[in-house]
């Protein structure tokens, strides 16, 4: 387990130096010249002395490779330069934002297994019932709905209509229940439907026959055997999901006014802060890295035949 | 199980605190009048010096100019109580207002102000936009409340661009960072005006209270908060819930939801006066273009009023002049260019545009009259427009590509003059019109290289530099009549639309106003019936 875990970590540095480098060429490939927006962005009228001074500011008159060095060096101390936008450490940003990006996410993942892991259990247990027709129901809606619209409905009916939930902002713990379950709901739509498929596998495996025969009680069979099994999937979907809910956390956060770091993030792109979108893609790498490898890890003690299997292959 | 729901309640709980929202004023046991707003973006930093990302909205609520611009373009005095001008049009000298403090108690004082001035010019390439930044030879505070000003040459609209929101307002002393430098970020945003900020959360909100040592009015409610909704939907949605009190401001909100909110009934709508013109400019540089028979065509080509009705919901309104005449010196008389199909192409017939036989695209020397139109694609009216125009001309013989572009592409191939047409508005008060006649003298803002080839532009530019130094109100009001006239003639710059601000507020909302300004705040009048 040990010498897998370190292969993992090892091969985390040609990943960052490829997620670096492509953020670095694409951000350079957009015709928009970040002085110039910054200009704009400034209500200041760009003229060519204020770009060239700007660029000269920003360091951005330096050779590509130069910049790319410099950019790499400071990385590794955590300097990730100063915002275009804000004139303000992009470090501290992330600091300032990010604790309630992670809130969001956390939140919404907890969400979606809670929610998910009871709905495919029962869902497979009573299969063709009610309650798994309206879980396929639930996962269609939560597949092909775009979060936004999703995050509007919910404010609509649930906010402004029946005065349940605040409609944006964060404050206390109810302002966390609408975006986290915008964020949650595609989650669900893919967890309930592949915790159904495990458990309906493994309710064939011949283990599931031979512990009746032993007169296990069918709940222990399902909870303790079944169950641990069919949500190893799950585990590998969340991992590959990361994307996703990094992904969706920028447009919830937009819609419900969260002030996290997705939304610092449009404006950055929208304005061409460079510093920031860097940052923003070291971290993604980063955490994308991490939960792959807390992934890897958690099904490995979940089943021990992956760490053999690996061994096995090697 | 137990323990992790335990642990996941824990997590949340300890991310999440009770002081996210600012306190209700139950909470806090009074019966204070707090009106609540949105805005799009945090407010930034308060810095009365520097732009981005502080907010125009908020700045102009806290910081205060020495003159005031009012309806009309009429300039009335604010922190400067009076102030006289030397007969060459060089000196400028204000007397100001006695007995203002700054909301921590300090005097407000010519030292005061000539500090602020010393560090706005520590960085005066970055204001180099306000004309008078240019030609601001020095500043001195001759007494305790007599502050000069010395230009290196006469400049007219420098009282107009004093009265702006940024940069030229005045931090207290308490403000001010060790070196003076207020381009690297102010200690707290101590100003003069009516506001104060009482509390902020980056992103979340600002609440700003009343200023108890305010030399003017007091504002009629006790609080305003602005909460930072970035999306225009979530914003309506928080208005029908009642968790704003009033939507206010330019594109905040969709023009679909305005008309939704406004036929409910339930709510109050207003529009603004005009506070710019919605304009299409063609380069002449371009070789059709360059024809001002083929400029008319096209202006007579499309069904003005029906193309704003449609696109706009009435939002704006049909815009026959450049300026609108709320504007100074702007209200002259011009023959509006109808919506006239056959005269369209009979313009373009006798500019040897002729469609031949079985086409649909005019042909001159068997080239055909095809023209880029650029929009900001990220904007609600550009796109539909170019849409609408490329539809009316294609039924005259002319093709028009339109080309969607990020706003700062857009400025980029304005001022690169790599454009054939372009959609543009002025700056409104107070920057016009004294701005809009600038830029078309002035290259490199994208207007006067796009007029390149009109007959007689360095008359025009030799007019537009005279009004800018004149110190005759007479003579003035004859230049831009003569400016505005040629250009309206020339039909290189289509007026379209005349954009307006919009408000939409409850019912117990009272005292609702535009500001003359178009960056400034009219929040002082707002009361509201709990």
């Amino acid at each position: 387990m040990f010498s897998f875990t370190l292969k993992r970590l090892l091969a985390v540095i040609p990943i960052f130096f490829f997620a670096t480098l492509l953020s670095f060429i694409l951000i350079r490939l957009s015709p928009v010249d970040p002085a110039e927006a910054y200009l704009v962005a400034a209500h200041i009228h760009p003229t060519d002395e204020l770009i060239a001074q700007k660029r000269h500011e920003f360091g951005l008159d330096r050779p590509l490779p130069v910049q790319y060095a410099q950019f790499l060096i400071k990385m590794c101390r955590l300097d990730f330069g100063t915002s275009y936008l804000s004139n303000e450490p992009v470090w501290q940003e992330v600091q300032r934002r990010m604790p309630a990006t992670l809130q969001l996410a956390f939140s919404s993942i907890c969400m979606a297994v809670l929610i998910s892991i009871p709905i495919g259990f029962f869902s497979a247990l009573y299969k063709n019932s009610v309650i798994d027709h309206l879980s396929r129901l639930l996962a269609f809606f939560g597949a092909s709905m775009p979060q936004f619209w999703l995050g509007y409905l919910l404010i609509y009916f649930l906010s402004v209509k029946l005065d349940l939930f605040p409609v944006q902002g964060r404050g206390t713990i109810v302002h966390l229940v609408l975006p986290s379950l915008t964020l949650a709901m595609g989650l669900i739509a893919i967890y309930t439907r592949l915790l159904r498929s495990g458990v309906l596998e493994q309710m064939q495996e011949p283990y599931v026959l031979y512990a009746r025969t032993r007169g296990i009680r069918e709940k222990v069979i399902m909870g303790k055997h079944v169950l641990k099994i069919a949500v190893s999937p799950m585990i590998t979907g969340l991992g590959m999901n990361m994307g996703k809910l990094l992904a969706g956390t920028i447009i919830v956060e937009e819609v419900f006014s969260w002030p996290g770091f997705g939304r610092f993030f449009i404006e950055a792109i929208f304005n061409r802060d460079i510093p920031v979108i860097q940052c923003y893609v070291f971290l993604s790498a980063c955490l994308f890295i991490v939960c792959n490898l807390i992934v890897d890890v958690l099904q490995m003690m979940i089943d021990p035949r992956i760490s053999l299997k690996g061994r096995t292959g090697h | 199980m137990t323990a992790i729901i335990l642990f996941i309640s824990t997590a949340l709980l300890g991310c999440t605190s009770q002081e996210g929202a600012p306190a209700s004023d139950e909470q806090a046991g009074e019966a204070k009048k707090t009106i609540t707003i949105s805005w799009p973006r945090d407010i930034g930093p308060m810095n009365p010096h520097v732009y981005n990302p502080s907010q125009l909205i908020a700045q102009s609520m806290i910081y205060e100019p020495l003159v005031n611009y009012t309806e009309g373009g009429k300039l009335e005095p604010h922190l400067a109580e009076s102030w006289t001008i030397s007969p060459d049009g060089k000196e400028y000298t204000f007397k100001l207002r006695q007995n203002v403090t700054f909301s921590d108690g300090t005097p407000f004082n010519a030292a005061i102000v000539k500090k602020n001035f010393d560090s706005i010019m520590m960085h005066a390439d970055n204001h180099s936009w306000l004309g008078f930044i240019g030609v601001l030879d020095k500043t001195a505070a001759v007494d305790e409340s007599t502050f000069k000003m010395t230009l290196k040459q006469p400049y007219y609209p420098t009282l107009q661009e004093l009265s702006v929101v940024r940069p030229v307002r005045f931090l207290g002393e308490a403000g001010f960072p060790d070196d003076g430098d207020t381009a690297k970020g102010v200690k707290q945003p101590v100003g003069t005006g009516p506001w104060m900020l009482s509390d902020y959360k980056t992103d979340e909100y600002a609440e700003f209270t009343r200023n108890p040592k305010y030399w003017g009015d007091q504002p009629k409610a006790d609080k305003l908060v602005i909460k930072i909704i970035p999306d225009g939907d979530t914003r309506v949605l928080a208005f029908e819930k009642g968790d704003l009190d009033l939507i206010y401001g330019e594109g905040v909100i969709s023009l679909d939801a305005y008309k939704q909110l406004e036929a409910s009934g339930d709510y109050e709508t207003r529009l603004s006066e005009p506070v710019a013109t919605r304009q299409l400019v063609l380069n002449t540089t371009n070789e059709a273009l360059s024809d001002l028979k083929v400029r008319l065509a096209l202006q007579h080509g499309f069904n003005k009023q029906a193309m704003v009705d449609g696109v706009t919901s009435g939002f704006e309104e049909k815009a026959d002049n450049l300026l609108s005449t709320n504007f100074p010196y702007t209200d002259i008389s011009i023959k509006p260019v109808g919506y006239d199909v056959e005269q369209a192409k009979a313009y373009l017939d006798e500019a040897g545009w002729i469609l031949p036989a079985g086409k649909t695209v005019r042909e001159k020397d068997g080239k055909p009259l095809e023209l880029e139109l650029i929009y900001e694609k990220a904007e609600q009216i550009q796109k539909p427009m170019a849409e609408t125009l490329q539809a009316e001309w294609a039924a005259i013989g002319v093709k028009l590509n339109i080309t969607g572009l990020e706003l700062t592409e857009q400025i980029k191939r304005f001022r690169a003059n790599d454009f054939d047409l372009n959609f543009f508005s002025n700056y409104g008060a107070p920057y016009d019109p004294h701005s809009f006649i600038q830029i078309v003298a002035k290259k490199g803002f994208g207007i006067a290289d796009a007029l390149a080839n009109i007959p007689g532009k360095q008359e025009l530019d030799q007019q537009v530099h005279d009004a800018l130094l004149s110190t005759d109100e007479t003579k003035r009001q004859q230049l831009y009549g003569s400016i505005l006239t040629t250009l309206h003639e020339q039909a290189a710059i289509v007026p379209i639309s005349y954009v307006k601000k919009m408000v939409v507020y409850h019912k117990n909302v009272s005292g609702v106003e535009f500001p003359a300004n178009r960056d400034g705040n009219a929040f002082s009048s707002l009361d509201i019936q709990p």
